[in-house]
């Protein structure tokens, strides 16, 4: 039995995304190869998408009228054990198995042609005739064809008294020069929970800097005993440490009962940037685990966030996040936004030398920021106070 | 059943051997020259290559093929025509024609590793007498006239079928290639695989004339028939390989069929096209009349019917495996390789820049 993730294929010769109309299976459902699992709309058809593999349904990705982007997983089977073995991909789209496979994507469309053309009316000229004879001045027409072409649509469009007729699905450009890009799959994602965050989140954030000289102390004496390791286990630690003294940190505020969550487990997640944008895999039960054991499970994350390998279990379930800014070039801190329904989110800032005030002079210590945002329904500044100060000097009494 | 030599007049109808019902116009079976076996593999190769299109459709919607057109409705058109022919004759494919080549036994996935991207041409020609897929509309048609003429010219007595569609005789092409053959006999059939639609173009905007006419202006005769009556296009495509091989020149046949499918994976034929005329043509099933006169003739029972379409299962399975086994090519031979037998220093010096190009990405 092998767990297969089915991504979306590109389904019509260069598409970028599709919307799902409707399932046609559910999650413990079985089915055979060929079995319809869903009927999707692209840009060009409405479409349904035959079964991969013969197994059980383990999760659906998306939901009926939610886009999804070419690539992205659309859904999980776990597959009978003679589903097809996955060997090394050809594929020309998506399907069966991973995008990381040698899969050679079409680049989006760059727009950019309307305006090194501006002022110039680009139109057929079928389109130009039908122009004249509704006597519509192309001049005032915006395109909406490939390179901010005229179509027919848009003239009879403008005929009528609309402008231009249908909103662009993809990257496009319009007359002006502004782009417009079709926001799909984790970008869209990433929206939505942004958004979610700041309008229904009171949020506030505090800052501190924190001396790092034991801290790479011990990252030496550690990496001297064969185990090189990044600061963010530690951090990740000193974190789980702190929300133990302080378990408020590691709730949620319930909208629907006006209750504060307090969560049992320590779930915390983790902020990766990955060429397709943010995603923050969960390292779950983080609170029975040593510095070791954290790091382990950090670098499985952080690595297949950025394959895309990742399970949907592995990427939900988080209690708190920890972030960090400035990892290279000259930013010291930001104010990171919380991942709701979280209660708390922790950025670490790159660590180097600074001057820093030692028994009353100054000297260059090697140290970095912490910034920590927390929602003010739950936490007021002295208890975001305090928690900070217990990071501090936490961090600042690592032990080697 | 074509009289070879007739040119099709205006009031002519179009010649059928078995009615939509499954009944016989005509007698067939003298005619014909078939066996019951014969009979009956006609059958089973409209099952076979049924039931394989519908796999590669499915092999394109789990993102396993770039594209696939569909033949649906055209299997009598794919296996009367192929299977009327000499194997030693040639045929020169459009892009739809993978029923043809199946029943010429070129294995399927092979094929298929072309919609995949992984080759531009899957199968040695020379072997299977069974010309490249040409994509671009009607540029096949020159060629197989070429191709015939060499055929003459060597008296080795192979005949050329080429198929086309309805669009394809609005090409300049398709027009110089008919004169071409007209004028030096060229032993070539011109097969129209008339579905109606160009895309989304119907066959009223296409041409304003009959296509069967137009071998008239051609010199030579052209015949409208029942494209999805599988003994009537065996019998026409017989009859016209027969007048070529006699040296008599070339042939038209319009075999008037529906392509019940999109045009291809890419199109969505619901935007242009009615319900009511995909009924119409659901009626006309090449497969289902044909299985009506075989159960009635005794050549053919139930136990035959679930036999024929269990080997198609197995066929498409075998297909799906053997497509998903393909390797992967090396892009430096499949983009250098073929292209000159003695390659200059400029272009070598191409290839090596190409191929250290993909041993350091980025």
């Amino acid at each position: 039995m092998a767990e297969e993730t089915f991504r979306l294929p590109d389904l019509g010769e260069g598409l970028t995304d599709a919307q799902l109309v409707s399932w046609r299976v559910q999650e413990g459902s079985t089915v055979e190869v060929n079995a319809p699992l869903c009927e999707v709309e692209t840009a060009k058809a409405v479409v349904v998408i035959p079964s991969p593999f013969r197994g059980t349904v383990r999760s659906l990705h998306a939901k009926p009228g939610e886009s999804v982007a070419v690539g992205a997983p659309l859904v999980t089977i776990t597959a009978s054990s003679d589903a097809p073995a996955d060997t090394e991909r050809t594929l020309v789209g998506y399907g069966p198995g991973g995008p990381e496979s040698g899969v050679r994507r079409r680049a989006r469309s760059v727009p950019g042609a309307a305006a090194d053309n501006a002022g110039d009316v680009r139109a057929a000229p079928f389109v130009r005739q039908l122009a004249r004879e509704k006597g519509v001045d192309l001049a005032t027409v915006t395109g909406t064809g490939p390179g901010g072409r005229i179509t027919r649509a848009d003239v009879e469009g403008a005929a009528v008294g609309e402008g231009s007729v249908s909103a662009p699905a993809s990257a496009s450009a319009a007359a002006d020069g502004d782009q417009r890009i079709s926001v799909v799959g984790i970008r869209k994602a990433i929206a939505r929970q942004m958004v979610r965050s700041v309008s229904t989140i009171p949020q506030f954030t505090e800052f501190a800097i924190f001396d790092a000289t034991r801290l790479l102390a011990a990252r030496a004496k550690a990496k001297a005993s064969g185990r090189p390791l990044t600061p963010l286990p530690y951090f990740v630690a000193a974190v789980v440490r702190a929300v133990r003294e302080y378990p408020l940190l590691n709730s949620s505020w319930d909208d629907t009962t006006d209750e504060i969550v307090v969560k049992r487990a320590i779930n915390v997640g983790l902020a990766v940037n990955t060429k397709n944008g943010l995603l923050v895999p969960v390292l779950k039960g983080a609170g029975s685990m040593d510095t070791n054991a954290i790091a382990e499970r950090a670098t499985h994350l952080i690595e297949g966030a950025r394959a895309g390998s990742l399970g949907p279990g592995e990427m939900s379930g988080g209690t708190i996040t920890v972030t960090n800014v400035g990892a290279s070039g000259p930013v010291e801190t930001g104010t990171p936004i919380i991942n709701p329904p979280e209660c708390c989110v922790v950025a670490f800032g790159a660590i180097r030398p600074r001057p820093m005030v030692v028994e009353g002079q100054v000297v260059a210590r090697e140290s970095a920021w912490i910034s920590v945002s927390v929602d003010h329904r739950i936490v007021d500044g002295a208890l975001a106070t305090e928690f900070l100060t217990r990071l501090v000097s936490d961090l600042e009494r690592t032990d080697a | 059943m074509a009289d070879s030599a007739q040119v099709v007049r205006e009031q002519d109808p179009v010649r059928s051997v078995l009615r939509a019902d499954g009944s016989l116009a005509g007698d067939p079976r003298r005619a014909l020259g078939l066996t019951p076996e014969g009979f009956v593999d006609l059958y089973r190769k409209m099952v076979s290559i049924r039931r394989a299109d519908q796999e590669a459709l499915n092999l394109q919607r789990q993102g396993e093929l770039g594209l696939w057109g569909q033949f649906l409705g055209q299997e009598a058109a794919h296996v009367g025509a192929t299977m009327a022919l000499e194997p030693t004759d040639w045929i020169f494919p459009s892009y739809r024609e993978f029923g043809m080549a199946m029943c010429r036994g070129i294995d399927p996935a092979t094929m298929l590793t072309v919609f995949r991207g992984l080759t531009h041409g899957a199968w040695d020609p020379r072997k299977f007498h069974f010309a490249p897929l040409a994509i671009p509309v009607a540029t096949q048609v020159p060629h197989a006239v070429g191709f015939a003429m060499g055929s003459r010219l060597e008296g080795s007595g192979e005949v050329v079928l080429v198929t086309f569609g309805d669009g394809a005789t609005s090409a300049g092409d398709w027009h110089e290639a008919m004169n071409f053959a007209g004028v030096f006999k060229a032993p070539v059939i011109f097969l129209c695989q008339n579905n109606y639609w160009a895309i989304s173009v119907p066959l009223p905007r296409q041409t304003a004339g009959r296509i069967a006419d137009r071998a008239a202006g051609y010199g030579f005769p052209g015949i409208r028939i029942d494209g999805n009556d599988v003994l009537a296009v065996f019998a026409a495509t017989r009859a016209a390989a027969e007048r070529a091989r006699r040296g008599d020149g070339p042939y038209l046949i319009e075999a008037q069929t529906y392509r019940m499918g999109a045009h291809t994976s890419s199109d969505d034929p619901t935007r242009y096209r009615t319900a009511a005329e995909l009924e119409a043509w659901s009626s006309k099933d090449p497969i289902a009349r044909y299985e009506r006169w075989l159960r009635a003739e005794g050549l053919l029972d139930q136990a035959g019917v679930d036999g024929i379409g269990k080997e198609a299962e197995s066929t498409a399975e075998k297909m799906r495996t053997r497509l998903r086994e393909a390797p992967a090519p090396d892009p430096g031979k499949a983009m250098f390789d073929r292209v000159y037998s003695r390659p200059s220093p400029g272009f070598q010096q191409e290839r090596e820049e190409f191929e250290s190009s993909l041993e350091s990405p980025g």
